[in-house]
C-alpha cells in the first residue's frame, strides 16, 4: 500500500512537472500534454543504432528509473508513510544517486555515438564536481539529527528547519542537486546546443519515452531530498503531513525546473573550479558551524 | 535464515559471475562496469548479512571509483571499445599460480580463524553505525588518519609526477624515447 | 504535391491491419508533432515563420523529430543532407515543404506550402490529419537515396594494398579481410568525403571505437534491404525494419557483435595499420635494444613478434608514446566529428568538422553547404531586376541588405541618381534588417547554450521588428533596450562568454561588429555588447530617418556600364561590383564578410574545450549562404 501511495506521488509530480515544462515551452497549459506524448513515443519507432553496446543501450534508460524510484523509496512523505525507513537512509541516497552516473556513461557508451560518448564522459566530470556538494552538506543535517534515518532527520527539524538553521548548506545541496539531475543549466551530458542532446540523442520511442520519465523522476527525488534534508518534511500547519510533504517537494521541483530556462549552460571548467575552489571550502566551514551550534546552543 | 542464505547465495554467485565477465569481454568499460556490478553485489551481500552501513558505503563507493576507472581505462588502452578482440589476460601462469595461492590463503582464513561466538541478534542498522563511528574516533583512529593521510600523500604525488613539465614536454619526450 | 489526407504518410510505420490502440498512438502523434527545421530554425524566424504558433514543437535533433520542416530551395548539398537527416528520423515520419520544390533526394513531400504564416498553420493542420489517418500501413515503401548507399570493400587489416570486393583472407598474411565501408561511386563528391575520410588523416588514424564501428557488417547488408543511413549530423545509423515484425525492435541480431566478447569482430584493421604504422618501427627498435641486437632493421615491419597477446605484457606506454599529444600530455584517440550542416545551436548550411580529444577540439574548420558563387563571370546573362531578386533570396539571413548592394551597384552602373528620400527609406530598412539579424543572432546564442529564455524573447522580437514600421519600432524601443539590461544581470552568462573566442592580434580580415568588438577585448563577450550596442545605434538612426522601406529597382532602360558599391550588412561590409551590358547583368564580384570570417574557425577552435569552440563559433554569427560553397 505505502509502495502504491509513494510510486502514485512520484509519478503523478513527474506527470506535473511535464506539464510545467511543456507551459514554458509552448506557453499553454495542456494537462494532457505529457500523456499524449508519451503515448505517441509508444508509437514511434524505437531504434537502435547500428553496432551498439545492447547492453548498455537496453540497460541505461530502466536502471536511471530505478535509482530515482529506488533514492525516493527512502525519503518519507509523512512518519509512517516511508517504503523503507533505513537506519542509514541518508547515506542510502548517496548510494542510489551515485548510480546515476553509471546510467549516464551506459547511456553514453551504449549507442555508439560521438555525441553521446563525450555526453556520457562529461557527467563523469560533473560528478567529480558535485559530489562532494552533496555529500558534506548531508553531513552537517546528519549531525543535527545525530542520526542518518530520514525519519529523525525531519524529527530534528520540528522546531527550526534547517533552510534556517545551515542556510549554506541548503544552498550548496541545491545546486548540487540540480548538477546530479543534470537540468539545466548543468545540463553538460544533454547538451541541445553542444551535442544535439548527447547521452538522450540516440533515443527513440519506447526507449526515450522511460528515459524522459526517469529525469524527472530524478527532480522529484531530489526535490523530496530536499523537503527531508532542510524544508521540514511533513511539518507544517493546519493541513495533513503528506501534503506538506507533497507541496514543498513539488515547489523545489518546479523551482528547479524553471531556475535553468532563465541561464545559459554553465562551462565545465568553471563548474569543476567553482565546486571545488568555493562550493568545498563552504560545505567545510557549514559542517564547522553546525558543529559549533550543536555543542554551544543545547 | 533460509531466506538470507538464499539471496547470500545469489549475491555471491552474482559477484563470481560478474567477476568472471570483467575478463571475458575486451571491450574496456563492459569490463570497469562487470567489475563495478561484481563489487555491488558484494555489498548487496553485506546488506543480507545485515551489515546495513558497509553493504551500503560499498555500493556507493564503487560507483564512483570504477566508472572513473572506466575513463581511465578508455583514456589509455588503444582499443576501448574491444573492436580487435584483444585478450584481456596477460602472464597467464603467474595469474593463474598468484590466484590459486591467494584463494588458498582465503578459504584457510576462513576455515582456521577463530571466529568466536555466533551472534544471535545483530544490533540494529542505528546502533551498528553508531557502534562504528565510535570504532572509527577510538581504538581505530590512529589507523585510518594514517592510511587516510597515506592516501592523500600519494594521490598528490601521483598528480605531481603525471603533471609534464611545461613548455619542455615536447624536448623531455624526445628524451625519454630515446 | 498536396497529398490527399486519408493517404499514408512517406514515412509509415509497417502495420498490417492498425488496431484500436494504434488509431488512438496514431492521433496522439498527431497531436504531438516536432519538426526538425532546414535548413535552421533562424531560417524560419528570417522568413517570418513562426513554427511553435503553428502548433509544433522544434526538435533539436532528427531522432527527436516526426516531421521534416523544408524551408525554401535547398542547395545541392543540403538536399542530401535532408536525406540524410530524413533517414534518421523515427518513423512514422512527414515531410512538410515551405516555398519550394521538395528535395530531389527525399520521396515526395507529405504536405507542401507556401512560405507565410498562414499557410504554416493551415499546412500543419493537414499534416495533423495525414498523420492522425495514416500513420500506419500495410506496405511502407522503403526509403533509399544514392546518397545513403556505401559500397562495401574488404581490406586486409595488415596490408591496407589488399583490398577486395569479396570476404576472404589476405593472400600475403592470411588473416581474415575486414569489411570497410567505402563511398558508393554514385554517391556525390560529399558522402564520398565522409565515408572515405578515414584513409585519408595519416596523422590521427586512431579513431575512437566508435569510428571503427562504422566500417563493417556489411555483407549483411546486401541481404536484408535496409536503410543506410551515413550522416552529418550523427554518425551512422540504420533503421533495422524487419518487415512483417511486430513494430517495435527492428534490431536485426546478425549485427549486434560489436561488444560482444566472442573475437568475431574483425574490423580493426584500422587499428592494427595504425600499430604498423605508428609503432611498427618502435617495437622493433625496443626489442632490438633489449636483446641487444644491433642490426636496427626498420624497414621490415616484421609484425608478427608484436601481437598484443604472444608478447607478454602489453606496456601501454610502450605503444602510445608516438602517438601524438594533446595539449594536457596524454594520448587519447582521436575521434573526427561533424557538427552540421543541421545542428542545433548552429546556423543551418554551415558544416563544423571537428577532431575531437575526448572534449578537446584539436582541429577544426569550418565548410558552407548553401553558399552562392560570389563570382559569376561567364553566367547567362539576366535581367538587372531577376537578378537582384536572386541574390536577395541567396541569403535568406540578410534579403534587405543585399537587395539594397544589388539595387546600388546596378544603379551606379546605369549613373542613376538616387533622390535622398528613397535613399534614407533604404537605410531605414537596412538598420531594421540589422536590428532583426541581431535578435536572431541573440536568439541563435540562446539556442546554443540552453538559454531559453534568451531565445524565446529574441525571437519574439525579432518576428515583430521584421517587416515593423516606424512607429511600431519606437514602440519596440524599451523592449529591445529591456533585452540588453537584462542580459548585463544575466548571472553565469559573463562567464560563459568572456575569454571565449579570442582572435590573434594580427587579424586584419575583420568587418562589422567582429572588427568594432575587437578593441574591446575581442571576444564572445565584446560581441555580445557591440551587437546590443548597434541594436540601440540603429533604433536612433531610423527615428532620425524616414519610413523603412524595401529597396526597389526604378526603370533603368537599356543601359551598359559597371558598378562598384559597399554596404554595412549586419554581418558587415559586402561589396559587388558588376558589369552591365544592355540593361542585363553580364558579371558580377561579390566579396561578403562571412567569407573571410569563416576562415578563422581553424585558429579559433584549436586547443579549446567542445563548447568553449562551438560558443566561439557562434559569436561569429557566420551566414553559410554568404559564404562562397
Amino acid at each position: 500500500m505505502t509502495v502504491a501511495i509513494v510510486l502514485l506521488t512520484l509519478f503523478g509530480s513527474a506527470w506535473l512537472l511535464a506539464v510545467i515544462e511543456g507551459w514554458t515551452v509552448t506557453g499553454r497549459l495542456r494537462p494532457a500534454a505529457p500523456l499524449i506524448s508519451g503515448l505517441a513515443h509508444l508509437g514511434r519507432e524505437s531504434i537502435v543504432p547500428r553496432s551498439p553496446d545492447r547492453v548498455f543501450f537496453e540497460a541505461a534508460p530502466v536502471l536511471l528509473l530505478v535509482v530515482a524510484v529506488l533514492g525516493a523509496a527512502v525519503l518519507p512523505l509523512a512518519p509512517d508513510l516511508v517504503i523503507a525507513d533505513l537506519g542509514t537512509g541518508a547515506l542510502f541516497i548517496n548510494a542510489a544517486l551515485a548510480y546515476v552516473l553509471v546510467a549516464l556513461i551506459m547511456a553514453g557508451w551504449g549507442p555508439n555515438g560521438a555525441y553521446a560518448m563525450i555526453g556520457g564522459w562529461r557527467f563523469l566530470g560533473q560528478l567529480i564536481a558535485y559530489s562532494m556538494l552533496i555529500v558534506m552538506p548531508i553531513t552537517a543535517v546528519a549531525m543535527r539529527a545525530e542520526s542518518l534515518v530520514n525519519t529523525a532527520i525531519v524529527g530534528s527539524q520540528a522546531a527550526l528547519w534547517n533552510i534556517v538553521y545551515q542556510p549554506l548548506g541548503f544552498v550548496l545541496f541545491y545546486i548540487a542537486a540540480m548538477a546530479l539531475a543534470f537540468r539545466s543549466p548543468f545540463d553538460l551530458p544533454t547538451a541541445e546546443g553542444e551535442l544535439a542532446g548527447g547521452v538522450d540523442a540516440e533515443y527513440t520511442g519506447v526507449r526515450l519515452a522511460v528515459l524522459r520519465l526517469a529525469r524527472l523522476t530524478l527532480v522529484v527525488t531530489l526535490a523530496s531530498a530536499t523537503t527531508v534534508f532542510y524544508l521540514g518534511g511533513w511539518h507544517g500547519p493546519l493541513l495533513p503531513p503528506w501534503a506538506w510533504s507533497l507541496i514543498k517537494t513539488l515547489a523545489v521541483a518546479v523551482s528547479m525546473l524553471l531556475a535553468g530556462g532563465y541561464l545559459p549552460r554553465i562551462r565545465e571548467a568553471d563548474l569543476m573550479r567553482w565546486c571545488w575552489t568555493l562550493g568545498i571550502p563552504l560545505a567545510l566551514l557549514n559542517i564547522v558551524i553546525v558543529g559549533l551550534l550543536i555543542l554551544v546552543v543545547p | 535464515m533460509g531466506a538470507q542464505a538464499f539471496f547470500l547465495a545469489v549475491f555471491g554467485l552474482a559477484a563470481i559471475g560478474f567477476g568472471v565477465a570483467v575478463f571475458r569481454t575486451s571491450s574496456m568499460v563492459r569490463s570497469a562496469l562487470a567489475l563495478l556490478f561484481s563489487q555491488t553485489a558484494v555489498g548487496c551481500m553485506f546488506l543480507v548479512m545485515q551489515t546495513e552501513f558497509l553493504g551500503v558505503l560499498q555500493i556507493m563507493m564503487m560507483a564512483t571509483e570504477m566508472s572513473i576507472m572506466a575513463i581511465f581505462m578508455v583514456m589509455f588502452m588503444m582499443d576501448p571499445g574491444g573492436l580487435g578482440g584483444m585478450d584481456m589476460t596477460h602472464q597467464k601462469r603467474f595469474s593463474i599460480g598468484a590466484g590459486v595461492v591467494a584463494a588458498g590463503a582465503a578459504i584457510a582464513v576462513a576455515l582456521l580463524a577463530d571466529w568466536g561466538a555466533v551472534t544471535a541478534q545483530a544490533p540494529d542498522a542505528a546502533m551498528q553505525t553508531r557502534e562504528l563511528g565510535h570504532e572509527l574516533l577510538g581504538r581505530s583512529m590512529l589507523i585510518f588518519e594514517t592510511a587516510g593521510v597515506t592516501i592523500l600523500t600519494a594521490m598528490i604525488a601521483a598528480t605531481a609526477v603525471a603533471i609534464p613539465v611545461q613548455n619542455l614536454a615536447s624536448k623531455d619526450d624526445k628524451e625519454v624515447s630515446q | 504535391m498536396t497529398s490527399d489526407p486519408t493517404m499514408p504518410l512517406v514515412g509509415v510505420r509497417q502495420q498490417k491491419r492498425p488496431s484500436a490502440l494504434q488509431k488512438l498512438v496514431s492521433r496522439a502523434m498527431a497531436r504531438n508533432l516536432s519538426c526538425l527545421v532546414v535548413p535552421g530554425p533562424e531560417v524560419a524566424l528570417a522568413h517570418g515563420l513562426d513554427v511553435t504558433a503553428a502548433g509544433m514543437r522544434t526538435a533539436a535533433t532528427p531522432r527527436d523529430a516526426g516531421v521534416l520542416l523544408i524551408i525554401g530551395e535547398l542547395s545541392q548539398k543540403m538536399d542530401e543532407a535532408a536525406a540524410v537527416l530524413y533517414a534518421q528520423m523515427p518513423r512514422p515520419r512527414a515531410v512538410l515543404v515551405l516555398g519550394g520544390p521538395a528535395p530531389s533526394s527525399l520521396p515526395h513531400a507529405d504536405v507542401s506550402a507556401g512560405l507565410s504564416q498562414e499557410e504554416l498553420a493551415e499546412a500543419v493542420g493537414r499534416l495533423r490529419r495525414a498523420m492522425a489517418e495514416g500513420a500506419f500501413a500495410a506496405s511502407p515503401e522503403d526509403f533509399d537515396a544514392s546518397v545513403l548507399n556505401v559500397r562495401i570493400e574488404y581490406v586486409c587489416p595488415m596490408h591496407p594494398e589488399v583490398v577486395q570486393d569479396e570476404p576472404g583472407s589476405c593472400p600475403k598474411c592470411g588473416m581474415d579481410l575486414v569489411a570497410h565501408e567505402a563511398g558508393d561511386d554514385t554517391g556525390t563528391a560529399e558522402a564520398g568525403a565522409g565515408h572515405g575520410h578515414h584513409h585519408d588523416h595519416e596523422h590521427h588514424e586512431h579513431h575512437e571505437h566508435h569510428e571503427h564501428h562504422e566500417h563493417h557488417e556489411h555483407h549483411e547488408h546486401h541481404e536484408h534491404h535496409e536503410h543506410h543511413e551515413h550522416h552529418e549530423h550523427h554518425e551512422h545509423h540504420e533503421h533495422h525494419e524487419n518487415h512483417g515484425h511486430d513494430d517495435e525492435q527492428h534490431q536485426d541480431h546478425g549485427h549486434e557483435h560489436c561488444h560482444d566478447p566472442e573475437p568475431q569482430d574483425q574490423d580493426h584493421h584500422k587499428h592494427h595499420q595504425d600499430h604498423e604504422h605508428h609503432h611498427g618501427g618502435d617495437h622493433e627498435h625496443h626489442h632490438d635494444e633489449a636483446e641487444g641486437q644491433s642490426e636496427h632493421d626498420h624497414s621490415g615491419h616484421d609484425h608478427s613478434g608484436h601481437d598484443h597477446g604472444a608478447g607478454g605484457f602489453m606496456s601501454m606506454i610502450e605503444v602510445t608514446k608516438d602517438l601524438p599529444r594533446s595539449a594536457d600530455g596524454l594520448q587519447m584517440d582521436w575521434l573526427e566529428v561533424p557538427f552540421g550542416p543541421v545542428f542545433p545551436g548552429l546556423p543551418g548550411g554551415l558544416k563544423l568538422t571537428f577532431t575531437l580529444d575526448g572534449d578537446g577540439v584539436t582541429a577544426g574548420q569550418a565548410t558552407s553547404l548553401v553558399g552562392m558563387a560570389t563570382e559569376g563571370d561567364d553566367f547567362e546573362e539576366v535581367e538587372a531586376g531577376t537578378f537582384i531578386e536572386h541574390l536577395a533570396s541567396a541569403m535568406p539571413l540578410a534579403p534587405v541588405s543585399y537587395r539594397l548592394l544589388a539595387c546600388q551597384a546596378i544603379e551606379q552602373a546605369a549613373r542613376v541618381n538616387d533622390d535622398p528620400a528613397t535613399t534614407q527609406a533604404r537605410n531605414s530598412a537596412l538598420e531594421r534588417e540589422r536590428i532583426a539579424s541581431h535578435l536572431g543572432w541573440l536568439a541563435q546564442v540562446g539556442r546554443q547554450l540552453g538559454f531559453t529564455w534568451l531565445t524565446h524573447r529574441a525571437s519574439t522580437l525579432q518576428l515583430q521588428v521584421r517587416d515593423a514600421n516606424r512607429k511600431r519600432l519606437v514602440a519596440l524601443e524599451p523592449a529591445l533596450r529591456a533585452l540588453g539590461t537584462r542580459l548585463g544581470r544575466t548571472p553565469l552568462l559573463k562567464a560563459r562568454l568572456k575569454g571565449i573566442g579570442v582572435l590573434p592580434t594580427e587579424s586584419s580580415d575583420l568587418r562589422g561588429p567582429m572588427a568594432r568588438a575587437a578593441n574591446e577585448g575581442g571576444d564572445a563577450w565584446a560581441r555580445l555588447w557591440q551587437r546590443l550596442a548597434e541594436i540601440s545605434a540603429s533604433l536612433d538612426l531610423i527615428k532620425g530617418a524616414g519610413e523603412p522601406e524595401l529597396p526597389s529597382l526604378c526603370d533603368i532602360g537599356d543601359v551598359s556600364g559597371t558598378g562598384e558599391t559597399t554596404v554595412d550588412t549586419p554581418r558587415g561590409e559586402a561589396r559587388l561590383s558588376l558589369k552591365l551590358e544592355h540593361g542585363h547583368v553580364k558579371s558580377y564580384k561579390l566579396d561578403t564578410a562571412c567569407s573571410h570570417h569563416i576562415g578563422l574557425v581553424e585558429k579559433l577552435v584549436e586547443g579549446r574545450e567542445l563548447g568553449d569552440a562551438l560558443v566561439a563559433v557562434g559569436s561569429l554569427d557566420l551566414s553559410p549562404w554568404e559564404v562562397a560553397p
